[in-house]
């Protein structure tokens, strides 16, 4: 009977590869406003607007004028019309800058994770395919 | 490790003495020069219009040379028979496979960095300034050429050259889809393709041309989570490739 020889490190990595990928947040993936903090989300409704009038807003739209006063076509143009965002923040008009990996910190933590699953897979399929040749 | 070193210089100075390379290098170039040279119209500053622009058609242009370079590799090495007795005595097939992505990687990074100084010119040329981080985004475009290079080669190693371009286009299209884009595809089944996405590459984490374009400052511990995160993305499309290769009968 032929005796059969399986590398330490490919009985160590398997498992460790397939607990990696049975963890929850392993088994689906996400988009960064999935799984953004509230904080990170919030920005846009605080952002600093120059508004004409200081009041409190809390659709992040400055009310001069009530929606319901306006034509529709003016309420589009006018709804941005009245206020300022500073520069370089995130508001309603430049989430899809924010939205990328190098502005959410947040979700770095998950590429190095996901990094490392990949580098454990690789590892596993290498010895692996090795020991299907040796046969 | 001698061995894959002493075949990725063989792989070097063939894909050098190939036309391929230059002909490719020569449209990236063109269609630099083209893009400095379409008004911006209303964006406020032409500098930034170049840069986003370059900096995708450098992005485009990794994508050419992975397959330009590596598409018919392995399967010119069989049909002129030179695979044979290479991998009968002096290298393995793991070394093999190695020996030519250092090759082609090698080339394809020399070739970026050429379009990277081209863009550079370009904008001096325009007298517009040339931001700090041009060299890190061409790097970091660079690791995302070695992984579209460790994906042609899992291709080719099954597929035809033909048949191989439309299939690595077709993942680099997909790698660039956000989660919710890609459950759109098939929404009756958002937890299968969830899943799906998270064994595809996330194209993004590779993208930083707008930041640079508008004058934001990148965290250097980002670059390196994105370069770790792409190196070990092409290691694991390298091993899937070496798994298909090992597999596969050559006679």
């Amino acid at each position: 009977m032929k005796r059969v020889c399986i590398p330490i490190s490919t009985l160590i990595l398997i498992p460790v590869t397939l607990t990696l990928l049975l963890f929850t947040g392993c088994q689906t993936d996400y988009d960064i406003t999935d799984v953004a903090p509230a904080d990170f989300l919030d920005s846009e409704e605080h952002a600093p607007h120059d508004c004409d009038i200081d009041h409190d807003h809390s659709d992040g739209e400055c009310e001069e004028e009530s929606p319901e006063e306006l034509p529709l076509d003016d309420h589009v143009e006018d709804s941005h019309a009245g206020h300022d965002h500073a520069p370089g923040t995130r508001n309603h008009g430049t989430q899809w800058f924010f939205n990328q990996p190098w502005a959410a910190p947040f979700i770095w933590k998950k590429l190095f994770r996901d990094g490392g699953i990949f580098l454990a897979l690789a590892v596993a399929v290498f010895f692996i395919s090795g020991r299907r040749r040796k046969k | 490790m001698k061995a894959v070193f002493t075949f990725s210089l063989m792989t070097l100075r063939m894909l050098f003495r190939r036309r391929t390379l230059w002909g490719i290098l020569l449209v990236i170039l063109l269609a630099l020069a083209g893009i400095a040279s379409v008004p911006s119209f209303d964006v406020s500053n032409q500098g930034r219009f170049i840069l986003d622009f370059g900096l995708f058609g450098i992005e485009v242009g990794a994508l050419l040379l992975a397959l330009g370079l590596a598409a018919t590799l392995f399967p010119r090495d069989r049909e002129t028979r030179t695979l044979m007795p290479l991998i009968a005595v002096p290298l393995a097939r793991w070394q093999y496979l190695l020996g030519r992505f250092m090759g082609a990687a090698l080339v394809q990074a020399a070739a970026l960095l050429v379009t990277c100084l081209g863009l550079m010119l370009i904008l001096l040329f325009h007298r517009l300034p040339i931001p700090g981080d041009l060299l890190p985004a061409t790097l970091l475009i660079i690791i995302e050429g070695w992984f579209l290079l460790s994906t042609v080669f899992f291709f080719s190693f099954f597929t035809s050259p033909p048949l191989n371009w439309p299939l690595t286009t077709m993942l680099f299209i997909v790698s660039q889809m956000s989660v919710a884009e890609f459950v759109g595809i098939m929404p009756s089944a958002p937890g299968l393709m969830r899943t799906i996405r998270m064994i595809l590459p996330h194209a993004d984490v590779f993208h930083i041309k707008d930041p640079i374009a508008h004058g934001f400052e990148i965290e250097p511990v980002y670059f390196l989570i994105a370069i770790f995160y792409g190196l070990c993305y092409s290691a694991f499309m390298l091993s899937l490739a070496l798994a298909v290769f090992r597999g596969r009968d050559l006679k």
